[in-house]
Formats: C-alpha cells, structure tokens, sequence
C-alpha cells in the first residue's frame, strides 16, 4: 500500500475535560489535493488544522506527513490566518522575503528571485513598497499565500482566510488560489464556512459534526466538476445542485441547532 | 382598510421644528467629532495659551491678586532670564535632565527586558506579578527617609528615587506590550521555522516596539515628577532645588521660573520623541 501524503492517524484532541474530537479520527489527503473542512461553529476544524501545522498536538493518534509523524511547526506547513495575516512593519516585499528568511539553504539572490516570483504570481509586485495597512484586505491576505509560497510550504494550511473581504474580492482570490494551487503544485487545508467557497475550491470537502467532530460526509467534488475552476463554474447547474446537496449535509451536521 | 388620510388628516411637519437628528455643517469647526487642518489646531492651541498668558499679566497688573503669589508672567520672565544670568540656571537644568535620563535609562534596561520575560514565561510572569505590583503602589515620596538611611543624601539616593518611580511600572507596561503582540504573529514565525530567539527578536519585540517607545514616552514625564521631590529631599543642585531654595525666600516668580523652566524641558523632550515615533513607525 501507498503511503499517503499527509494523514490523520486515529487523532483525538482534548483541551481539559473539553473534547473536541472524541472518536479517533482518520483521513488521508493526497499530494496537490485541495481539501476543505467544513462544519458548524466551534466544531473543531481550526484545531485539526492547527495539529497538522504543529502548533497543537494531538492527545492521541498521530498526523503525518510523507510517512513520517509531524512534530512542532516548521516551513514546510505554512499558515495563512485570516487577521494579522502580514506584519504591519514590513512592506508587502519584505513580508514576503520574511517568508524565507530562516532558510539556510537559499542565497541571497535566491530569496531575492523567488520573492519577485511569487510577488508577481500573487500580483502584488506593483505593491512591493507598500506598508499592509495601506493596501486591501484582500491584498494582505495574497501577501500572506505568496509568503508561505515563497517560504517553500508543500502543504498550506488556511483558517478562514477570506472570510473577512467583500463577495468580490472573495471570488477573485478563490480563482486566483484554485489557479495557484494548479500551477504551484500545492497541497491545501482551507476552513472555510461558506459552502460556495467550499464547492467552488475544493477536490474534496470534508463535512463535520456539532463538537465532538465527526466526519458527516466526504464528498469528492473534482470528481463531479472537474479539476479547472474558471468563474463561469459558479452560474453552472452542476455547481448549484452540489452546492445545495454540500448545505443540506452541512444543515444535517448542525444538527437540532436549526 | 380605509384611506387613513380622509378621517385622519397628515400632518406634515414644520420642516423648521422637526425633530430630525441635527445635520451639522461638516466645514464648522464645532462638527461634533470633526477634524481640524494641523495648521488651525496649532493656530487655536497657541492663541488660548497667549490669551491666558494676557489675562493673567493684566491681572497681576491691575493689582486683582496680591503679586507676592502671582506674580505676572514677564516678572517671572524676567526672573528666569536672571537666573540664567546669575544663578546658573541653565547649569542646574542641566543636572537635573542627566539625573531623569540616568534613571530612566536605567530603569528601562532593566524593564525592558524584564517585563518581556515575563509575558514569554508563565513561570517568570508569576513569581515576578505578586512583588512587582506591591512595590509599584507605593508612594515614592514614602520612600524617601528610608532611601535616605540606605544611601544617604548623595547622587545615588536621588537616582535610586527616580528609578523606584519608573522601574515597577516600566516593567508592568513593558510586559503588557508584550501580552498584546497578537499570537498570529508568533505562530507564523514559528511556521518559518524561526527558533525562540528569533521570533522574540524578528517578530515579537518588533510588534511591540512602537507600544513600548510610546510607554517609555510617557514614563519619562513620571521621572520628573520623582525628580522634583528627590531634588527636594536631598540636593545642593538641579531645578528642584533652586525652586525649593526660592521658596525660603518667598521669591514666588524665581520658583515660578524654576517650574516654566521643567515644563519646557517636557514639553520639548515629549515633543521630540512624539516626532521620532511617527518617523519610526511610517507603517502605523
Ligand atoms: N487552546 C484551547 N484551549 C481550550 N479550548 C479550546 C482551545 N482552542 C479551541 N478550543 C475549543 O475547542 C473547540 C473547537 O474550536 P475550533 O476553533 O477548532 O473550532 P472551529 O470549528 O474552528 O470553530 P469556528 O468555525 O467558529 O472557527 C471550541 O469549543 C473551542 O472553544
Ligand atoms: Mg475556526
């Protein structure tokens, strides 16, 4: 048997006598797959994805990735939060060569043309020398992916990171992202409570339970849509339907909430 | 349902007595949380402080207030400009802005580092909380006889006074800047693969640093206060002791010079480190 890419291990996760996944949990996610969780508030998605990152650890199983257990964050699994995403005393440039800046094996002039790279793949390069809190909300968070481009993440793991910006500049990066993640060859763990959002970006989306999480559906959606995203996807009847059959999963999940 | 307008007349209000929310005029300078070009802000802050400045001339001149107590403004001016002359005031103006700046240095590289330990380090945060936050609501005039047994009435005594003043609140602030770096910040130092020391150094203290220029600002005025009273106590030389010396001879415009003469120490010195910090932080 294969090993898998990044796996879930039979993982629980308790934060004192507060259980947040109880039953031993297991998934696996292939190399250059785009993964959504989804699941009603509270439900724990931010702490999975937290672990794989390394900045919790599980209480009992093991994540791993490429066979081997995950230990304590490293660049390999870069994060993209959805506030405080850059750092406001660096420009959009330097946040993103901040992304590099602990890896030994890169020289100078490396860093410098992979910083352009992914500066003008992001399309921020004519941004370079602006401060974040001068650009959008929606640029910051592109510094924020082409920081942990650059830094040389295989996995890039993304709590809500749209989920503060206006419907179009939401629709924007979700193409922008789906485009990147093709061409970069990227594996990504995207939260997200938008259900379109979900659809629209996933190969996969992973629907949870109420606390303690359970996975309710796994639902493979490149299988149904294909692997291209173009915008047009969204005003599609496949679209519409599977987005109305991933809200009636989600609606079930909430449970007696509704 | 019947036409409500045929057995009830409408009323249509009084365009002039309607209670509508006020509209103000955005351009009036009295627009309820309105802004002010930097140049009329400047304009309005210097105009009230001369007119004041007259008030209080014509009054002392007038004879309204006895001038042993109030002396008008251009004695006290003229006072000062004697003393320089005469007193070495600029002399113990001097010393006593080396004393507030040996303390405060003093004090911050102490606190600085302190106060940043212990929002890193539970462990440090609880042993240090409990004293720090005992001593720091002590009066430091309080201290004063005891500070005096330990070292005299020499220059240390006054240094320890002014330290004891901002030290313990320093670190507190200082540990607060620190708390407030959002953890977003350090986690994805940490996703980069910096160790403890480089997210402290690359990330954390730079998140901070302009809370802490900002809180070292304001410390700094504290230092003057303690300055006076130390300068009171125990000296032969600086500002406090030449107002306290006026005193004893009722010369109420040297003492007020005296007072002028730190209030434009402060005055400059908070605007300089104003105008550093904007420069500094552009990206705020
Ligand atoms: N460090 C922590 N200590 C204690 N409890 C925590 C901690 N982190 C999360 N929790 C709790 O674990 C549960 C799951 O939180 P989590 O943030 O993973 O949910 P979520 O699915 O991401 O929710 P949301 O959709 O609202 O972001 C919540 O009840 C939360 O209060
Ligand atoms: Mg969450």
């Amino acid at each position: 048997m294969i090993e898998p890419y990044l796996a879930f291990h039979g993982v629980t996760k308790r934060f004192g006598d507060l259980d947040v996944v109880a039953q031993p949990f297991s998934i696996s996610v292939a190399r250059n797959e785009f993964v959504v969780f989804l699941g009603p508030s509270g439900c724990g998605k931010t702490t999975l994805m937290r672990m794989i990152g390394g900045l919790e650890t599980p209480s009992s199983g093991a994540i791993c990735l490429e066979g081997l257990p995950v230990g304590g964050p490293d660049h390999r699994r870069g994060m993209v939060f959805q506030s405080y995403s850059s750092f406001p005393w660096l420009t959009v440039a330097e946040n993103v060569l901040f992304g590099m800046r602990y890896r030994k094996d890169l020289t100078e002039q490396q860093k410098l043309a992979r910083r352009d790279n992914y500066l003008e793949l992001v399309g921020l390069y004519d941004f370079s020398d602006a401060y974040p809190n001068k650009v959008s909300g929606g640029m910051r968070q592109r510094v924020a992916i082409a920081r942990t481009l650059a830094a040389g993440s295989d996995v890039m793991l993304m709590d809500e990171p749209f989920g503060a910006l206006d419907a179009q500049r939401r629709e924007r990066l979700q193409v922008e992202l789906r485009a990147i993640q093709r061409r970069d060859a990227k594996t990504i763990v995207f939260v997200t409570h938008d259900v379109e959002e979900a659809v629209f970006l996933a190969d996969r989306v992973i629907v949870f339970s109420k606390r303690p999480a359970r996975v309710m559906a796994d639902i493979d959606i490149t299988e149904r849509l294909g692997a291209e995203r173009p915008l047009e996807l969204r005003d599609s009847p496949e679209f519409f339907q599977l987005r109305n059959a991933v809200l009636r999963l989600l609606r079930e999940a909430a449970g007696d909430e509704e | 349902m019947t036409d409500i307008s045929e057995t009830a007349p409408v009323t249509v209000p009084d365009p002039r007595t309607a209670a509508t929310a006020p509209r103000p005029d955005p351009s009036s300078i009295w627009a309820f949380r309105g802004t002010l070009s930097r140049r009329a802000q400047i304009g309005i802050g210097v105009g009230t402080s001369v007119g004041l400045l007259l008030i209080w001339e014509a009054v002392a001149r007038i004879g309204l207030v006895n001038t042993t107590f109030l002396p008008s403004p251009s004695t006290v001016l003229s006072s000062m400009l004697m003393m320089v002359q005469k007193q070495n005031l600029l002399q113990h103006a001097g010393i006593s802005t080396l004393r507030v700046w040996v303390a405060f240095i003093l004090a911050a590289v102490m606190a600085i580092p302190i106060g940043i330990l212990m929002s890193s380090y539970r462990v440090v945060g609880a042993a240090l909380e409990p004293i720090i936050d005992f001593i720091r609501y002590l009066p430091v005039p309080a201290l004063v006889p005891l500070s005096i047994i330990w070292f005299g009435v020499g220059e240390s005594t006054k240094l320890y006074l002014l330290w004891l003043g901002t030290f313990f609140q320093l670190v507190l602030l200082v540990a607060d800047d620190m708390r407030r770096v959002p953890h977003e910040y350090i986690e994805i130092a940490h996703t980069l693969g910096a160790n403890t020391r480089q997210t402290l150094r690359d990330v954390a203290f730079r998140a901070m640093l302009p809370g802490l220029v900002d809180n070292l600002r304001i410390t700094l005025g504290w230092c003057w206060t303690y300055l006076i009273i130390a300068e009171i106590v125990a000296a032969d030389s600086g500002i406090g002791f030449v107002i306290w010396t006026a005193r004893r001879y009722m010369k109420t415009p040297e003492v007020m010079a005296g007072v002028v003469v730190i209030g434009v120490i402060g005055l400059v010195t908070d605007q300089l480190l104003r105008a550093l910090h904007r420069r500094a932080f552009r990206y705020l």
